[in-house]
Protein backbone atom coordinates (compact mmCIF):
# COMPACT_ATOMS: atom_id res chain seq x y z
CA UNK A 1 0.00 0.00 0.00
CA UNK A 2 1.21 3.14 -0.77
CA UNK A 3 2.02 6.12 1.94
CA UNK A 4 -1.06 8.07 0.16
CA UNK A 5 -2.84 5.13 0.97
CA UNK A 6 -1.67 4.55 4.42
CA UNK A 7 -3.19 8.20 5.06
CA UNK A 8 -6.48 7.25 3.37
CA UNK A 9 -6.71 4.32 5.36
CA UNK A 10 -6.50 6.44 8.43
CA UNK A 11 -8.71 8.83 7.30
CA UNK A 12 -11.65 6.51 6.90
CA UNK A 13 -10.68 4.84 10.04
CA UNK A 14 -11.01 7.95 12.10
CA UNK A 15 -13.96 9.99 10.79
CA UNK A 16 -15.71 6.51 11.28
CA UNK A 17 -14.74 6.33 14.80
CA UNK A 18 -16.05 10.05 15.45
CA UNK A 19 -19.50 8.92 14.18
CA UNK A 20 -19.20 5.98 16.48
CA UNK A 21 -18.34 8.47 19.71
CA UNK A 22 -21.53 10.47 18.52
CA UNK A 23 -23.53 7.76 18.24
CA UNK A 24 -22.33 6.51 21.68
CA UNK A 25 -23.50 10.22 23.11
CA UNK A 26 -26.49 10.12 21.37
CA UNK A 27 -28.13 7.26 22.37
CA UNK A 28 -28.69 8.32 26.27
CA UNK A 29 -31.94 9.50 24.52
CA UNK A 30 -32.78 6.37 22.94
CA UNK A 31 -36.05 5.17 24.19
CA UNK A 32 -35.40 7.32 27.35
CA UNK A 33 -35.60 6.12 30.59
CA UNK A 34 -34.18 7.64 33.93
CA UNK A 35 -30.38 6.69 33.73
CA UNK A 36 -30.17 7.46 37.35
CA UNK A 37 -32.01 3.87 37.93
CA UNK A 38 -29.76 0.78 37.91
CA UNK A 39 -32.45 -1.22 35.85
CA UNK A 40 -32.23 1.45 32.93
CA UNK A 41 -29.05 2.19 32.78
CA UNK A 42 -27.29 -1.62 32.72
CA UNK A 43 -30.99 -3.24 31.22
CA UNK A 44 -31.77 -0.22 28.77
CA UNK A 45 -35.50 -0.63 30.58
CA UNK A 46 -35.58 -4.35 29.86
CA UNK A 47 -37.36 -3.00 26.52
CA UNK A 48 -35.48 -4.53 23.61
CA UNK A 49 -37.42 -6.29 20.95
CA UNK A 50 -36.09 -9.21 18.92
CA UNK A 51 -33.74 -7.52 16.42
CA UNK A 52 -32.33 -5.28 19.17
CA UNK A 53 -31.84 -7.82 21.54
CA UNK A 54 -30.16 -10.15 18.25
CA UNK A 55 -27.55 -7.52 17.72
CA UNK A 56 -26.52 -6.85 21.64
CA UNK A 57 -26.11 -10.86 21.97
CA UNK A 58 -24.50 -10.84 18.78
CA UNK A 59 -22.16 -7.96 19.89
CA UNK A 60 -21.45 -10.26 22.79
CA UNK A 61 -20.33 -13.32 20.46
CA UNK A 62 -19.01 -10.69 17.41
CA UNK A 63 -15.82 -9.98 19.53
CA UNK A 64 -12.45 -9.87 19.22
CA UNK A 65 -12.74 -13.48 19.91
CA UNK A 66 -13.87 -14.20 16.47
CA UNK A 67 -11.97 -11.13 14.47
CA UNK A 68 -8.95 -11.93 16.18
CA UNK A 69 -8.45 -15.05 18.56
CA UNK A 70 -10.14 -17.57 16.35
CA UNK A 71 -8.06 -16.74 12.97
CA UNK A 72 -4.81 -16.34 15.02
CA UNK A 73 -4.89 -20.22 16.34
CA UNK A 74 -6.62 -21.32 13.20
CA UNK A 75 -3.84 -20.08 10.69
CA UNK A 76 -0.86 -21.05 13.83
CA UNK A 77 -2.55 -24.45 14.73
CA UNK A 78 -4.91 -25.16 12.59
CA UNK A 79 -8.40 -27.77 12.67
CA UNK A 80 -8.85 -27.50 16.24
CA UNK A 81 -9.79 -24.25 16.27
CA UNK A 82 -12.43 -24.59 13.91
CA UNK A 83 -14.19 -25.98 17.48
CA UNK A 84 -15.84 -22.26 17.89
CA UNK A 85 -18.36 -23.11 15.04
CA UNK A 86 -19.72 -26.14 16.55
CA UNK A 87 -19.53 -23.56 19.70
CA UNK A 88 -22.14 -21.12 18.64
CA UNK A 89 -24.25 -23.89 16.69
CA UNK A 90 -24.88 -25.39 19.95
CA UNK A 91 -24.40 -22.28 22.39
CA UNK A 92 -28.11 -21.12 21.42
CA UNK A 93 -29.72 -24.32 21.72
CA UNK A 94 -28.89 -24.78 25.06
CA UNK A 95 -29.90 -20.53 25.74
CA UNK A 96 -33.44 -21.54 23.95
CA UNK A 97 -34.30 -23.70 26.90
CA UNK A 98 -32.15 -21.84 29.58
CA UNK A 99 -32.99 -17.94 28.96
CA UNK A 100 -36.57 -17.31 28.57
CA UNK A 101 -37.00 -19.71 32.08
CA UNK A 102 -34.49 -17.22 33.49
CA UNK A 103 -36.07 -13.53 31.98
CA UNK A 104 -39.24 -15.14 33.22
CA UNK A 105 -37.56 -15.95 37.11
CA UNK A 106 -35.79 -12.61 36.77
CA UNK A 107 -38.85 -10.48 35.89
CA UNK A 108 -41.38 -11.88 38.62
CA UNK A 109 -38.73 -11.04 41.18
CA UNK A 110 -36.80 -8.24 39.60
CA UNK A 111 -33.61 -9.78 39.90
CA UNK A 112 -30.92 -7.66 37.57
CA UNK A 113 -28.29 -10.35 37.83
CA UNK A 114 -28.50 -14.31 37.30
CA UNK A 115 -26.86 -13.85 41.07
CA UNK A 116 -29.70 -12.07 42.30
CA UNK A 117 -31.61 -15.46 41.83
CA UNK A 118 -28.80 -17.53 43.00
CA UNK A 119 -28.70 -15.64 46.10
CA UNK A 120 -31.80 -16.20 46.60
CA UNK A 121 -32.61 -19.56 45.84
CA UNK A 122 -30.37 -21.24 47.64
CA UNK A 123 -31.13 -18.46 50.46
CA UNK A 124 -26.97 -17.71 50.56
CA UNK A 125 -25.85 -14.47 50.30
CA UNK A 126 -22.12 -16.07 50.91
CA UNK A 127 -22.95 -17.81 47.89
CA UNK A 128 -24.17 -15.40 45.72
CA UNK A 129 -21.26 -13.47 46.69
CA UNK A 130 -18.85 -16.28 45.76
CA UNK A 131 -20.81 -16.21 42.09
CA UNK A 132 -20.56 -12.70 42.08
CA UNK A 133 -16.77 -12.65 42.13
CA UNK A 134 -16.30 -15.70 40.08
CA UNK A 135 -18.10 -14.22 37.33
CA UNK A 136 -16.75 -10.62 37.98
CA UNK A 137 -13.07 -12.46 37.76
CA UNK A 138 -13.99 -14.65 34.51
CA UNK A 139 -15.36 -11.55 32.43
CA UNK A 140 -11.46 -9.87 32.98
CA UNK A 141 -9.62 -11.83 31.04
CA UNK A 142 -12.05 -12.04 27.85
CA UNK A 143 -12.07 -7.72 28.23
CA UNK A 144 -8.10 -8.12 27.94
CA UNK A 145 -9.02 -9.97 24.72
CA UNK A 146 -10.88 -7.37 23.55
CA UNK A 147 -7.58 -5.36 24.31
CA UNK A 148 -5.57 -7.60 22.56
CA UNK A 149 -7.70 -7.35 19.42
CA UNK A 150 -8.02 -3.21 19.23
CA UNK A 151 -3.64 -3.41 19.50
CA UNK A 152 -3.46 -5.81 16.60
CA UNK A 153 -5.78 -3.46 14.58
CA UNK A 154 -3.69 -0.30 15.86
CA UNK A 155 -0.19 -1.76 15.32
CA UNK A 156 -1.10 -3.07 11.76
CA UNK A 157 -2.51 1.09 10.99
CA UNK A 158 0.50 2.45 12.90
CA UNK A 159 3.02 0.57 11.59
CA UNK A 160 2.55 1.87 8.11
CA UNK A 161 3.87 5.36 8.97
CA UNK A 162 7.43 6.00 9.19
CA UNK A 163 7.26 6.28 12.97
CA UNK A 164 9.79 6.10 15.77
CA UNK A 165 8.07 4.59 18.23
CA UNK A 166 4.72 2.51 16.85
CA UNK A 167 4.46 0.67 20.06
CA UNK A 168 4.02 3.60 22.39
CA UNK A 169 1.69 5.54 19.92
CA UNK A 170 -0.52 2.17 19.85
CA UNK A 171 -0.80 2.19 23.63
CA UNK A 172 -1.76 6.07 23.67
CA UNK A 173 -4.44 5.45 20.97
CA UNK A 174 -5.53 2.67 23.05
CA UNK A 175 -6.04 4.53 25.83
CA UNK A 176 -7.42 7.53 24.60
CA UNK A 177 -9.88 5.10 22.96
CA UNK A 178 -10.92 4.06 26.78
CA UNK A 179 -11.28 7.21 28.39
CA UNK A 180 -13.61 8.17 25.45
CA UNK A 181 -15.53 4.85 26.00
CA UNK A 182 -15.64 4.90 29.38
CA UNK A 183 -17.47 8.18 29.03
CA UNK A 184 -19.99 7.28 26.84
CA UNK A 185 -21.19 4.05 28.71
CA UNK A 186 -21.20 6.50 31.91
CA UNK A 187 -24.08 8.22 30.41
CA UNK A 188 -25.60 6.35 27.88
CA UNK A 189 -24.98 2.99 30.19
CA UNK A 190 -26.46 -0.67 27.51
CA UNK A 191 -28.25 2.17 25.41
CA UNK A 192 -24.65 3.32 24.50
CA UNK A 193 -23.19 -0.37 23.41
CA UNK A 194 -26.71 -1.17 21.96
CA UNK A 195 -26.98 1.29 19.69
CA UNK A 196 -22.94 1.17 18.69
CA UNK A 197 -23.51 -2.72 18.22
CA UNK A 198 -25.69 -1.96 15.32
CA UNK A 199 -23.12 0.44 13.91
CA UNK A 200 -20.42 -2.24 14.27
CA UNK A 201 -22.10 -4.99 13.16
CA UNK A 202 -22.91 -3.04 9.86
CA UNK A 203 -19.30 -3.07 9.24
CA UNK A 204 -18.34 -6.10 10.48
CA UNK A 205 -20.86 -7.86 8.15
CA UNK A 206 -19.66 -5.62 5.59
CA UNK A 207 -16.25 -7.02 5.79
CA UNK A 208 -16.41 -10.05 5.84
CA UNK A 209 -18.31 -10.71 3.14
CA UNK A 210 -16.72 -8.72 0.82
CA UNK A 211 -13.12 -10.32 2.00
CA UNK A 212 -14.50 -13.97 1.59
CA UNK A 213 -15.65 -13.43 -1.95
CA UNK A 214 -12.57 -10.90 -3.19
CA UNK A 215 -9.91 -12.74 -1.36
CA UNK A 216 -10.19 -15.87 -2.52
CA UNK A 217 -10.67 -14.98 -6.19
CA UNK A 218 -7.49 -12.65 -5.55
CA UNK A 219 -5.71 -15.65 -4.54
CA UNK A 220 -7.39 -18.59 -6.58
CA UNK A 221 -9.17 -20.24 -4.07
CA UNK A 222 -8.73 -22.59 -0.99
CA UNK A 223 -7.10 -25.06 -2.84
CA UNK A 224 -4.50 -22.54 -3.71
CA UNK A 225 -4.12 -21.87 0.56
CA UNK A 226 -3.56 -25.06 1.74
CA UNK A 227 -0.93 -26.28 -1.07
CA UNK A 228 0.70 -23.33 -0.13
CA UNK A 229 1.34 -24.70 3.76
CA UNK A 230 4.66 -26.94 4.15
CA UNK A 231 3.27 -30.64 3.68
CA UNK A 232 4.39 -31.67 6.72
CA UNK A 233 2.14 -29.08 8.37
CA UNK A 234 -0.96 -29.35 6.05
CA UNK A 235 -2.51 -32.62 7.15
CA UNK A 236 -3.62 -30.62 10.84
CA UNK A 237 -5.11 -27.83 8.70
CA UNK A 238 -7.28 -29.70 6.23
CA UNK A 239 -8.87 -32.43 8.86
CA UNK A 240 -8.81 -32.97 12.91
CA UNK A 241 -6.20 -35.60 13.43
CA UNK A 242 -7.71 -38.33 15.34
CA UNK A 243 -5.77 -37.46 18.37
CA UNK A 244 -7.18 -33.79 18.74
CA UNK A 245 -11.13 -35.50 18.14
CA UNK A 246 -11.71 -35.08 21.91
CA UNK A 247 -10.35 -31.55 22.63
CA UNK A 248 -12.30 -30.35 19.78
CA UNK A 249 -15.56 -31.81 21.48
CA UNK A 250 -14.46 -30.78 24.82
CA UNK A 251 -13.92 -27.45 23.46
CA UNK A 252 -16.96 -26.93 21.65
CA UNK A 253 -19.30 -28.26 24.03
CA UNK A 254 -17.83 -26.46 27.26
CA UNK A 255 -18.19 -23.49 25.51
CA UNK A 256 -21.22 -23.83 24.46
CA UNK A 257 -22.19 -24.15 27.87
CA UNK A 258 -20.11 -21.66 29.35
CA UNK A 259 -21.35 -18.66 27.06
CA UNK A 260 -24.47 -18.18 29.37
CA UNK A 261 -23.12 -18.07 32.63
CA UNK A 262 -21.34 -15.10 31.49
CA UNK A 263 -22.71 -12.26 33.09
CA UNK A 264 -22.41 -10.23 30.30
CA UNK A 265 -24.79 -12.69 28.27
CA UNK A 266 -27.56 -12.83 30.88
CA UNK A 267 -27.51 -9.12 30.89
CA UNK A 268 -27.97 -9.45 27.38
CA UNK A 269 -30.77 -11.63 28.04
CA UNK A 270 -32.72 -9.76 30.86
CA UNK A 271 -32.76 -6.28 28.99
CA UNK A 272 -35.00 -8.16 26.46
CA UNK A 273 -38.44 -7.53 26.44
CA UNK A 274 -40.41 -10.99 26.34
CA UNK A 275 -39.72 -14.48 26.13
CA UNK A 276 -40.71 -14.64 23.02
CA UNK A 277 -38.34 -12.19 21.67
CA UNK A 278 -35.44 -13.92 23.45
CA UNK A 279 -36.13 -17.34 21.71
CA UNK A 280 -36.72 -15.73 18.38
CA UNK A 281 -33.66 -13.48 18.38
CA UNK A 282 -31.64 -16.44 20.07
CA UNK A 283 -32.76 -18.81 17.40
CA UNK A 284 -31.31 -16.47 14.43
CA UNK A 285 -27.94 -15.98 16.36
CA UNK A 286 -26.44 -18.96 14.38
CA UNK A 287 -26.36 -16.66 11.23
CA UNK A 288 -24.11 -14.62 12.96
CA UNK A 289 -21.90 -18.01 13.62
CA UNK A 290 -21.95 -18.44 9.71
CA UNK A 291 -19.62 -15.07 9.94
CA UNK A 292 -17.42 -16.44 12.17
CA UNK A 293 -16.65 -19.49 10.21
CA UNK A 294 -15.38 -17.30 7.59
CA UNK A 295 -13.22 -15.85 9.60
CA UNK A 296 -11.95 -18.57 10.92
CA UNK A 297 -10.68 -19.14 7.70
CA UNK A 298 -9.24 -15.99 7.07
CA UNK A 299 -6.37 -18.42 9.21
CA UNK A 300 -6.26 -20.44 6.07
CA UNK A 301 -6.13 -17.99 3.61
CA UNK A 302 -3.70 -15.96 4.57
CA UNK A 303 -1.58 -18.58 3.41
CA UNK A 304 -2.05 -17.92 0.01
CA UNK A 305 -1.01 -14.08 0.33
CA UNK A 306 2.38 -13.18 0.66
CA UNK A 307 2.55 -9.91 1.73
CA UNK A 308 -0.26 -10.55 4.41
CA UNK A 309 2.09 -13.51 5.83
CA UNK A 310 5.10 -10.73 5.83
CA UNK A 311 3.09 -8.12 7.84
CA UNK A 312 2.07 -11.08 10.50
CA UNK A 313 5.62 -12.40 10.29
CA UNK A 314 6.21 -8.48 11.40
CA UNK A 315 3.36 -8.08 14.12
CA UNK A 316 2.60 -11.65 15.58
CA UNK A 317 0.03 -14.25 14.42
CA UNK A 318 -2.40 -11.62 16.27
CA UNK A 319 -2.72 -9.69 13.58
CA UNK A 320 -4.31 -12.23 10.63
CA UNK A 321 -7.18 -10.88 9.73
CA UNK A 322 -5.92 -6.89 9.89
CA UNK A 323 -2.95 -7.90 7.90
CA UNK A 324 -4.93 -9.63 5.61
CA UNK A 325 -7.35 -6.94 5.13
CA UNK A 326 -4.79 -4.58 4.58
CA UNK A 327 -2.47 -6.41 2.15
CA UNK A 328 -5.90 -7.72 -0.17
CA UNK A 329 -7.81 -4.75 -0.49
CA UNK A 330 -8.38 -1.12 -0.73
CA UNK A 331 -6.96 1.15 1.57
CA UNK A 332 -10.59 3.08 2.40
CA UNK A 333 -11.93 -0.14 2.53
CA UNK A 334 -9.54 -1.64 5.06
CA UNK A 335 -10.51 1.70 6.85
CA UNK A 336 -14.11 0.81 7.19
CA UNK A 337 -12.97 -3.02 8.31
CA UNK A 338 -10.19 -1.54 10.81
CA UNK A 339 -12.59 0.39 11.98
CA UNK A 340 -15.21 -2.23 12.55
CA UNK A 341 -12.95 -5.17 13.99
CA UNK A 342 -11.32 -2.24 16.71
CA UNK A 343 -15.06 -0.79 17.89
CA UNK A 344 -15.55 -5.02 17.75
CA UNK A 345 -13.23 -4.71 20.92
CA UNK A 346 -14.51 -1.75 22.24
CA UNK A 347 -18.01 -2.31 22.26
CA UNK A 348 -18.02 -5.63 24.33
CA UNK A 349 -15.50 -4.49 26.67
CA UNK A 350 -18.19 -1.83 27.65
CA UNK A 351 -20.63 -4.25 27.74
CA UNK A 352 -18.71 -6.78 29.90
CA UNK A 353 -17.67 -3.76 32.23
CA UNK A 354 -21.14 -2.86 32.82
CA UNK A 355 -22.48 -6.21 34.06
CA UNK A 356 -19.39 -6.63 36.21
CA UNK A 357 -20.35 -3.46 37.85
CA UNK A 358 -23.99 -4.33 38.67
CA UNK A 359 -22.35 -7.65 40.00
CA UNK A 360 -20.12 -5.74 42.41
CA UNK A 361 -22.92 -3.30 43.40
CA UNK A 362 -25.95 -5.71 43.63
CA UNK A 363 -24.22 -8.32 44.80
CA UNK A 364 -21.55 -7.61 46.82
CA UNK A 365 -21.93 -3.88 47.88
CA UNK A 366 -25.45 -3.52 48.54
CA UNK A 367 -25.13 -7.02 50.93
CA UNK A 368 -22.96 -5.37 52.79
CA UNK A 369 -24.71 -2.04 52.83
CA UNK A 370 -28.38 -3.01 52.71
CA UNK A 371 -29.91 0.29 52.39
CA UNK A 372 -27.99 1.77 49.82
CA UNK A 373 -30.02 4.42 48.02
CA UNK A 374 -31.45 3.22 44.30
CA UNK A 375 -29.55 5.89 42.98
CA UNK A 376 -26.45 5.66 45.11
CA UNK A 377 -26.67 2.28 43.57
CA UNK A 378 -26.79 3.22 40.02
CA UNK A 379 -24.33 5.57 40.37
CA UNK A 380 -21.98 2.96 41.76
CA UNK A 381 -22.23 1.09 39.18
CA UNK A 382 -21.37 3.66 36.65
CA UNK A 383 -18.49 4.24 38.23
CA UNK A 384 -17.26 0.33 39.15
CA UNK A 385 -17.83 0.38 35.09
CA UNK A 386 -15.28 2.76 34.55
CA UNK A 387 -12.79 0.87 37.06
CA UNK A 388 -13.00 -2.54 35.18
CA UNK A 389 -12.24 -1.93 32.14
CA UNK A 390 -9.24 0.25 33.06
CA UNK A 391 -8.28 -3.04 35.13
CA UNK A 392 -8.78 -4.89 32.09
CA UNK A 393 -6.26 -2.05 30.41
CA UNK A 394 -3.67 -2.39 32.82
CA UNK A 395 -3.43 -6.21 32.85
CA UNK A 396 -2.86 -6.18 29.32
CA UNK A 397 0.71 -3.84 29.72
CA UNK A 398 1.51 -6.62 32.45
CA UNK A 399 0.63 -10.12 30.94
CA UNK A 400 1.39 -11.10 27.20
CA UNK A 401 -0.14 -14.06 26.93
CA UNK A 402 1.27 -16.93 24.09
CA UNK A 403 -1.74 -16.73 22.25
CA UNK A 404 -4.89 -14.06 22.97
CA UNK A 405 -7.65 -17.18 22.78
CA UNK A 406 -5.61 -18.84 25.83
CA UNK A 407 -7.29 -15.26 28.02
CA UNK A 408 -10.96 -16.28 27.05
CA UNK A 409 -10.64 -19.81 27.77
CA UNK A 410 -9.42 -19.58 31.08
CA UNK A 411 -12.00 -16.99 31.84
CA UNK A 412 -13.99 -20.32 30.62
CA UNK A 413 -12.95 -22.82 33.16
CA UNK A 414 -13.61 -20.06 36.03
CA UNK A 415 -17.17 -18.96 34.42
CA UNK A 416 -17.90 -23.04 33.97
CA UNK A 417 -17.73 -23.23 38.05
CA UNK A 418 -20.88 -21.35 38.28
CA UNK A 419 -22.92 -23.94 35.87
CA UNK A 420 -24.07 -25.68 39.03
CA UNK A 421 -25.47 -22.66 40.88
CA UNK A 422 -27.02 -20.70 37.67
CA UNK A 423 -28.40 -23.47 35.35
CA UNK A 424 -29.12 -26.03 38.32
CA UNK A 425 -30.28 -23.52 40.59
CA UNK A 426 -32.67 -22.57 38.06
CA UNK A 427 -34.53 -26.03 37.59
CA UNK A 428 -34.09 -27.73 40.84
CA UNK A 429 -34.19 -27.22 44.53
CA UNK A 430 -32.69 -30.31 45.48
CA UNK A 431 -28.22 -28.77 45.56
CA UNK A 432 -27.69 -27.63 48.81
CA UNK A 433 -25.70 -24.56 49.22
CA UNK A 434 -22.88 -26.46 50.92
CA UNK A 435 -22.93 -29.15 48.26
CA UNK A 436 -23.02 -25.96 45.93
CA UNK A 437 -20.34 -24.50 47.40
CA UNK A 438 -18.07 -27.33 48.12
CA UNK A 439 -18.46 -27.84 44.23
CA UNK A 440 -17.40 -24.18 43.12
CA UNK A 441 -14.01 -24.41 45.55
CA UNK A 442 -12.91 -27.85 43.96
CA UNK A 443 -13.71 -27.14 40.51
CA UNK A 444 -12.16 -23.48 40.88
CA UNK A 445 -8.84 -24.97 43.03
CA UNK A 446 -8.64 -28.40 40.31
CA UNK A 447 -9.11 -25.71 37.08
CA UNK A 448 -6.25 -23.29 38.44
CA UNK A 449 -3.98 -26.19 39.06
CA UNK A 450 -4.60 -27.98 35.97
CA UNK A 451 -4.07 -24.72 34.33
CA UNK A 452 -0.94 -24.39 36.31
CA UNK A 453 0.40 -27.94 35.66
CA UNK A 454 -0.02 -27.23 31.62
CA UNK A 455 1.59 -24.18 31.27
CA UNK A 456 4.81 -24.90 33.69
CA UNK A 457 5.01 -28.61 34.63
CA UNK A 458 3.93 -30.66 31.73
CA UNK A 459 5.32 -28.25 28.98
CA UNK A 460 6.10 -31.87 27.14
CA UNK A 461 3.46 -31.03 24.77
CA UNK A 462 4.48 -27.68 22.94
CA UNK A 463 2.08 -28.35 20.38
CA UNK A 464 -1.20 -27.78 21.98
CA UNK A 465 -2.01 -25.22 23.83
CA UNK A 466 -2.37 -24.58 27.46
CA UNK A 467 -5.82 -25.07 28.10
CA UNK A 468 -5.76 -29.09 28.17
CA UNK A 469 -4.80 -31.90 29.88
CA UNK A 470 -3.30 -34.68 28.79
CA UNK A 471 -4.47 -37.94 29.59
CA UNK A 472 -2.26 -41.46 28.07
CA UNK A 473 -5.26 -43.35 25.89
CA UNK A 474 -8.19 -43.26 25.76
CA UNK A 475 -9.11 -39.52 26.08
CA UNK A 476 -5.81 -37.99 24.90
CA UNK A 477 -6.57 -33.97 25.19
CA UNK A 478 -9.49 -32.39 27.44
CA UNK A 479 -10.06 -29.02 27.81
CA UNK A 480 -9.69 -27.91 31.80
CA UNK A 481 -13.24 -26.64 31.78
CA UNK A 482 -14.78 -29.85 31.34
CA UNK A 483 -12.46 -32.17 33.80
CA UNK A 484 -12.70 -29.38 36.37
CA UNK A 485 -16.99 -29.21 35.67
CA UNK A 486 -16.80 -32.67 36.24
CA UNK A 487 -14.91 -32.43 39.75
CA UNK A 488 -17.57 -29.34 40.59
CA UNK A 489 -20.39 -31.59 39.73
CA UNK A 490 -19.30 -34.44 41.95
CA UNK A 491 -18.84 -33.14 45.18
CA UNK A 492 -21.81 -30.67 44.60
CA UNK A 493 -23.71 -34.19 44.35
CA UNK A 494 -21.95 -36.00 47.04
CA UNK A 495 -21.82 -33.30 49.50
CA UNK A 496 -25.62 -32.76 48.84
CA UNK A 497 -26.50 -35.97 49.41
CA UNK A 498 -24.69 -36.41 52.82
CA UNK A 499 -26.89 -33.40 53.57
CA UNK A 500 -30.41 -35.01 52.96
CA UNK A 501 -29.09 -38.23 54.09
CA UNK A 502 -27.90 -36.40 57.67
CA UNK A 503 -31.81 -34.93 57.91
CA UNK A 504 -30.96 -31.42 57.36
CA UNK A 505 -32.72 -31.45 53.52
CA UNK A 506 -35.02 -28.88 52.19
CA UNK A 507 -31.96 -26.16 52.55
CA UNK A 508 -32.68 -24.21 49.62
CA UNK A 509 -35.54 -21.15 49.67
CA UNK A 510 -37.66 -19.94 47.24
CA UNK A 511 -39.35 -17.27 49.50
CA UNK B 1 -29.37 -33.78 35.13
CA UNK B 2 -31.49 -33.21 38.67
CA UNK B 3 -34.74 -34.08 39.65
CA UNK B 4 -37.15 -31.23 39.19
CA UNK B 5 -39.10 -32.28 41.88
CA UNK B 6 -41.65 -28.57 41.94
CA UNK B 7 -43.24 -27.56 38.53
CA UNK B 8 -44.36 -24.36 39.34
CA UNK B 9 -45.98 -21.92 37.31
CA UNK B 10 -42.28 -20.35 35.58
CA UNK B 11 -42.39 -23.85 33.63
CA UNK B 12 -43.95 -22.31 30.65
CA UNK B 13 -42.45 -25.60 28.64
CA UNK B 14 -45.40 -27.50 30.33
CA UNK B 15 -48.51 -25.94 28.72
CA UNK B 16 -47.83 -28.10 24.95
CA UNK B 17 -48.80 -31.38 24.37
CA UNK B 18 -46.80 -34.46 24.40
CA UNK B 19 -45.69 -34.13 20.84
CA UNK B 20 -45.35 -30.76 20.63
CA UNK B 21 -42.96 -31.32 23.39
CA UNK B 22 -41.08 -34.52 21.58
CA UNK B 23 -41.33 -32.02 18.78
CA UNK B 24 -39.53 -29.58 20.12
CA UNK B 25 -36.72 -31.91 21.94
CA UNK B 26 -36.04 -33.03 18.11
CA UNK B 27 -35.41 -29.66 16.51
CA UNK B 28 -33.05 -28.36 19.59
CA UNK B 29 -31.27 -31.80 19.97
CA UNK B 30 -30.52 -32.61 16.31
CA UNK B 31 -28.34 -29.57 15.75
CA UNK B 32 -26.24 -30.29 18.77
CA UNK B 33 -25.93 -34.22 18.50
CA UNK B 34 -24.50 -33.59 14.78
CA UNK B 35 -22.04 -31.13 15.93
CA UNK B 36 -20.87 -33.42 18.79
CA UNK B 37 -20.79 -36.43 16.36
CA UNK B 38 -17.13 -34.63 14.98
CA UNK B 39 -16.09 -37.99 13.26
CA UNK B 40 -19.04 -37.90 10.78
CA UNK B 41 -17.67 -35.04 9.51
CA UNK B 42 -13.76 -35.12 9.73
CA UNK B 43 -13.03 -36.18 6.68
CA UNK B 44 -11.24 -34.45 3.31
CA UNK B 45 -13.82 -34.76 0.80
CA UNK B 46 -16.32 -33.54 -0.94
CA UNK B 47 -14.14 -30.37 -0.89
CA UNK B 48 -16.15 -27.66 -2.10
CA UNK B 49 -13.92 -24.16 -3.46
CA UNK B 50 -11.28 -26.07 -2.51
CA UNK B 51 -12.33 -26.39 1.20
CA UNK B 52 -12.12 -29.35 3.09
CA UNK B 53 -15.51 -31.34 4.28
CA UNK B 54 -14.53 -30.47 7.63
CA UNK B 55 -15.07 -27.11 7.60
CA UNK B 56 -17.56 -26.03 4.57
CA UNK B 57 -19.81 -28.73 6.32
CA UNK B 58 -19.87 -27.21 9.81
CA UNK B 59 -20.06 -23.70 8.47
CA UNK B 60 -23.44 -25.20 6.18
CA UNK B 61 -24.76 -27.24 9.49
CA UNK B 62 -24.73 -23.73 11.12
CA UNK B 63 -27.64 -22.26 8.42
CA UNK B 64 -29.69 -25.83 9.25
CA UNK B 65 -28.86 -25.46 12.74
CA UNK B 66 -30.83 -21.85 12.62
CA UNK B 67 -33.89 -23.31 10.81
CA UNK B 68 -34.25 -26.24 13.61
CA UNK B 69 -34.34 -23.35 16.01
CA UNK B 70 -36.58 -20.88 14.19
CA UNK B 71 -39.02 -23.58 14.30
CA UNK B 72 -38.30 -24.90 17.93
CA UNK B 73 -38.89 -21.04 19.14
CA UNK B 74 -42.05 -20.25 17.11
CA UNK B 75 -43.80 -23.61 18.56
CA UNK B 76 -42.51 -23.02 22.23
CA UNK B 77 -43.98 -19.49 21.41
CA UNK B 78 -46.88 -20.45 20.12
CA UNK B 79 -47.36 -22.89 23.48
CA UNK B 80 -46.45 -20.51 25.95
CA UNK B 81 -49.78 -18.44 24.38
CA UNK B 82 -50.73 -15.43 24.98
CA UNK B 83 -48.98 -12.59 22.85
Amino acid sequence: MSSAGNYELLAVFISLFVIFIGLGFWSSRFRKGDLSDLGEWALAGRKLGTYLSWFLIGADLYTAYTFIAIPELVYEKGAIYYFAVPYVGMTFGIAMITMPRLWKIAKGKNYVTAVDMVSDKFNSKTLGMIIAFTGIAAELPYIALQIYGMQAVLIVMIGQFNVTDATTITEIALIVSFIILAAFTFTSGLRGAVITAVMKDALIFLTVIVVIIVVPLEIGGFGNAFSAMKPAAAGSYQILPSLLVNGFISLSLMSALALYLYPHAINGILSSSSTKKIRLSTALLPIYGVGLAMLALFGILIYASSPALALVGKYGPVTVVPALIYAELPPWFAGIAFLGIFIGGLVPASIMAISQANLLTRNVIKVAVPNLEPKTEARLSKYFSIMFKFIALGFIFLISPTYSLELQLVGGIIILQTMPAIFIGMYSKWLNKFGVGVGWLVGMVSGVYMIYYANFVANSFPSIETTFFKFSTPFSFLYIGLIALLLNLIFAVVITFIFHAMGKGTPTNNA
Amino acid sequence: MTKDSNVNNLSIETNGTTIEKIVVAILLLVPIAVFSLTPLYNTKGPELFGLTFFYWFQAAWLVVTSIFYILAAMLLNRMEGGN
